[in-house]
């Protein structure tokens, strides 16, 4: 589903649309009811003054003329005539709508009371019959035709509508661009921090709530960084003391008689090497200093591969005569020993594969052994993570030989996916950039 | 091991010119044990706690070659590493710290011989000793064969880093045995080399003294050098007594 109104852009044209529209409806009805009662209002007054003009007029002629002039008199919504007899019924369908009229004839005419005005409508609501009383009691029986109401433009009224929320529509956008910039930036410094301490603060500049954002970000920033240097520092150095004593037991070693316990003694220190080698090679983390050059890959996966089958392991490999990528030969040979080191821990039978396909090389690494339950296949690359299998107590390690095999194999640019095989066993499988021109290479030439 | 009857036996016979090896470590016991095994296989030891120490030891008597730690305390190991070699041109092997590229990259750079990361490996120390060793005395008979670069048919071999590019510049991947395998055959290059005298060379391998462990190690090397088709042979296998290294090696 997509987020309704996702961004500040989109919330704050939203809410400026929002109230331009319900302003507008607001006031275009105030605007048009108001101008419907001046409009009607004037009409009334209009129809007062030529009722009482002709009256007047028809007052003051001779009787025969009378009806005549009253005739002469009409035009427009008055049709008038004279007669000695009322021709007005009070009431009837919209009688109401010509009260204000009868109040308007009498504040005008001074000789005219609300008794003398009779006013009814026949069966048309549109159409009103007024009956004045002359002075001699005669009778003006005037026809009165509702004016219909003056038409506003409607499409006048969408179109600046619509205009006007257009304008409002560009305007809070630019206004909302500009307001919502400084977290854009900061959203953008953020996403570029990484946790050590060379990486640049975020700049501190906009309105003030940015600016103690971008404070706090800092601050916490920093913290990070002290944590984590100071974590690293401990587990470095107690790592690098161990490297003294370790050296003496081996040196002792050379002097122990009993070559089976020798043995077993000098695998227990591997053991421990191996295991101080990955905490420190995982704490320097990405932090590597070994350039990108080309290396046979085909050549370090033999050397992996042989040693191997000197311990009487049955491992094989499958491969092109040689094969050049362009990778770090320290880190890319540290991760593809972890991964078949994994692969001889947990199976019998291992067998590497090296596929060059399109821009890449595919190095397939296949074991005979239980596989890793699926929902585990990703937890396993976190550091320290183990499989909570019992069997795999016994096997060592600190768990950081996948984590670090992915990570290594990740700045040379490459991906490591682990997968069950269908017929049991793991698959682990390492895709490396190849061919082209190095990334290295066009950056050196480029410079 | 046979004894120093080759002509290309590498290592010094005990007893006979035993080769005086100054010993550079912050820890006492460290020296200790390292002496007594140095000695155990007919080196003179001499020890040194530190910089001053090491300068004193250098002064008084000749040395044949320093194991220098880097990781020294106040005084840095790489700075004396750089202080020997500025006087003079005596081997030196380095202890790095554990899985410290930058540390063995400098060390290199600024001139030491070897590199070895510490917790070593005893028998590791000594086959670096014996081919520092070698390499330096083939150096004072033959001044340029102290070259870092060994170079075939386009081919490599970095002795400090201990590394082969191929004639494409590609960096090809050598086990240790490998590695010391083909160092023996390019500095005996054009030779016939027996399995024996092969053996010598990588004597510091696990694996025995089965003629059939230096016939794998061979095939293995061969199928890096051999590896694309058109190559053109390299190793020949000479039926009955071993094998030769049929290109020119020349020194860089």
């Amino acid at each position: 589903m997509i987020r309704f109104a996702d961004t500040l852009v989109a919330r704050v044209l939203l809410v400026s649309l929002l109230g331009i529209t319900i302003f507008h409806v607001l006031s275009l009805w105030t605007y048009e009811h108001t101008l419907d009662r001046e409009l009607a209002q004037a009409q009334d007054d209009q129809l007062a003054e030529r009722l009482i003009s002709i009256k007047r007029s028809v007052a003051a002629a001779a009787e025969p003329q009378r009806e005549a002039l009253a005739h002469h008199l009409s035009g427009g919504p008055i049709q008038a005539h004279w007669s000695r007899s009322r021709g007005a019924a009070p009431g009837g369908p919209g009688a109401a709508r010509w009260t204000g009229l009868i109040s308007l004839l009498v504040s005008r005419s001074q000789d005219l009371t609300a008794k003398d005005i009779i006013v009814g409508t026949g069966g048309d609501a549109h159409v009103a019959l007024v009956s004045v009383r002359l002075p001699d009691d005669s009778w003006l029986n005037v026809n009165l035709f509702a004016a219909g109401k003056a038409e506003v433009s409607g499409h006048g009224h969408l179109l600046s509508t619509s205009l006007m929320a257009v304008g409002v529509a560009l305007i809070s956008m630019l206004m909302a661009t500009w307001l919502t910039r400084p977290l854009r930036r900061i959203a953008d410094a953020v996403s570029k921090l990484s946790i050590d301490e060379r990486s640049a603060a975020i700049p501190e500049r906009g309105p003030r709530e940015v600016r103690h954002l971008a404070a706090s970000f800092n601050a916490m920033h920093r913290r990070l960084v002290d944590l984590i240097l100071r974590r690293t520092r401990s587990l470095a150095a107690v790592s690098h003391d161990l490297r003294t004593p370790l050296t003496r037991l081996r040196l002792r070693l050379a002097d122990l008689d009993n070559s089976e316990l020798q043995r077993a003694l000098a695998s227990d220190i591997d053991e421990m090497e191996q295991m101080i080698e990955a905490t420190l090679s995982y704490l320097k983390g990405q932090e590597t200093t070994e350039p990108p050059r080309p290396i046979d890959l085909v050549s370090l996966l033999e050397t992996i591969v042989d040693d191997a089958r000197d311990e009487g392991r049955d491992a094989e490999l499958i491969a092109p005569p040689t094969l050049v990528i362009h990778a770090r030969l320290m880190g890319l040979k540290r991760a593809l020993s972890n991964l078949i080191g994994n692969a001889l821990r947990y199976g019998s039978q291992v067998r590497v594969r090296i596929e060059p396909g399109n821009g890449e090389v595919i190095v397939t690494i296949d074991d005979d052994g239980p596989g890793i339950p699926e929902r585990q296949l990703e937890t396993v690359f976190e550091p320290f993570v183990r499989l909570e299998d019992s069997r795999n107590a016994e096997t060592g390690g600190v768990g950081l030989g996948l984590t670090i095999a992915k990570s290594n194999i990740e700045i040379d640019g490459g991906s490591l996916l682990l997968r069950n095989r269908p017929g049991g066993g793991l698959s682990a499988i390492v895709r490396l950039p190849c061919g082209g021109v190095p990334p290295s290479r066009a950056k050196a030439s480029a410079s | 091991m046979t004894a120093g009857s080759h002509e290309i036996r590498p290592a010094p016979a005990p007893g006979t010119t035993e080769a005086h090896i100054l010993v550079v470590d912050d820890d006492a016991q460290i020296r200790q044990l390292a002496a007594k095994l140095l000695r155990g296989h007919g080196y003179r030891v001499s020890l040194a706690r530190d910089g001053r120490e090491m300068r004193e030891a250098l002064q008084t008597a000749h040395m044949d070659l320093v194991i220098l730690d880097i990781m020294l305390p106040g005084g840095n190991g790489l700075d004396l590493c750089r202080e020997i070699r500025a006087g003079s041109s005596i081997p030196v092997i380095m202890l790095t710290a554990l899985g410290s590229d930058t540390d063995r990259i400098v060390g290199l750079e600024i001139g030491a011989d070897d590199y070895l990361p510490k917790p070593f490996n005893p028998r590791e120390l000594l086959a670096r000793i014996n081919a520092v060793l070698r390499r330096a005395r083939g150096s004072a008979a033959n001044p340029q064969s102290n070259a870092i670069h060994l170079v075939f048919e386009g081919w490599s071999l970095d002795t400090r880093r201990r590394e082969l590019t191929n004639p494409s510049g590609a960096v090809v991947d050598l086990s240790t045995g490998e590695y010391d395998l083909l160092l023996t055959f390019l500095e005996y290059p054009q030779r016939v080399l027996t399995r024996d005298q092969l053996m010598d060379g990588a004597k510091h391998r696990t694996a025995t003294g089965f003629d059939r462990a230096i016939d794998i190690q061979v095939s293995r090397l061969r199928k890096k050098l051999e590896g694309d088709p058109g190559a053109p042979e390299m190793i020949k296998t000479i039926r009955g007594t071993g094998y030769m290294f049929v290109p020119a090696v020349s020194r860089a």
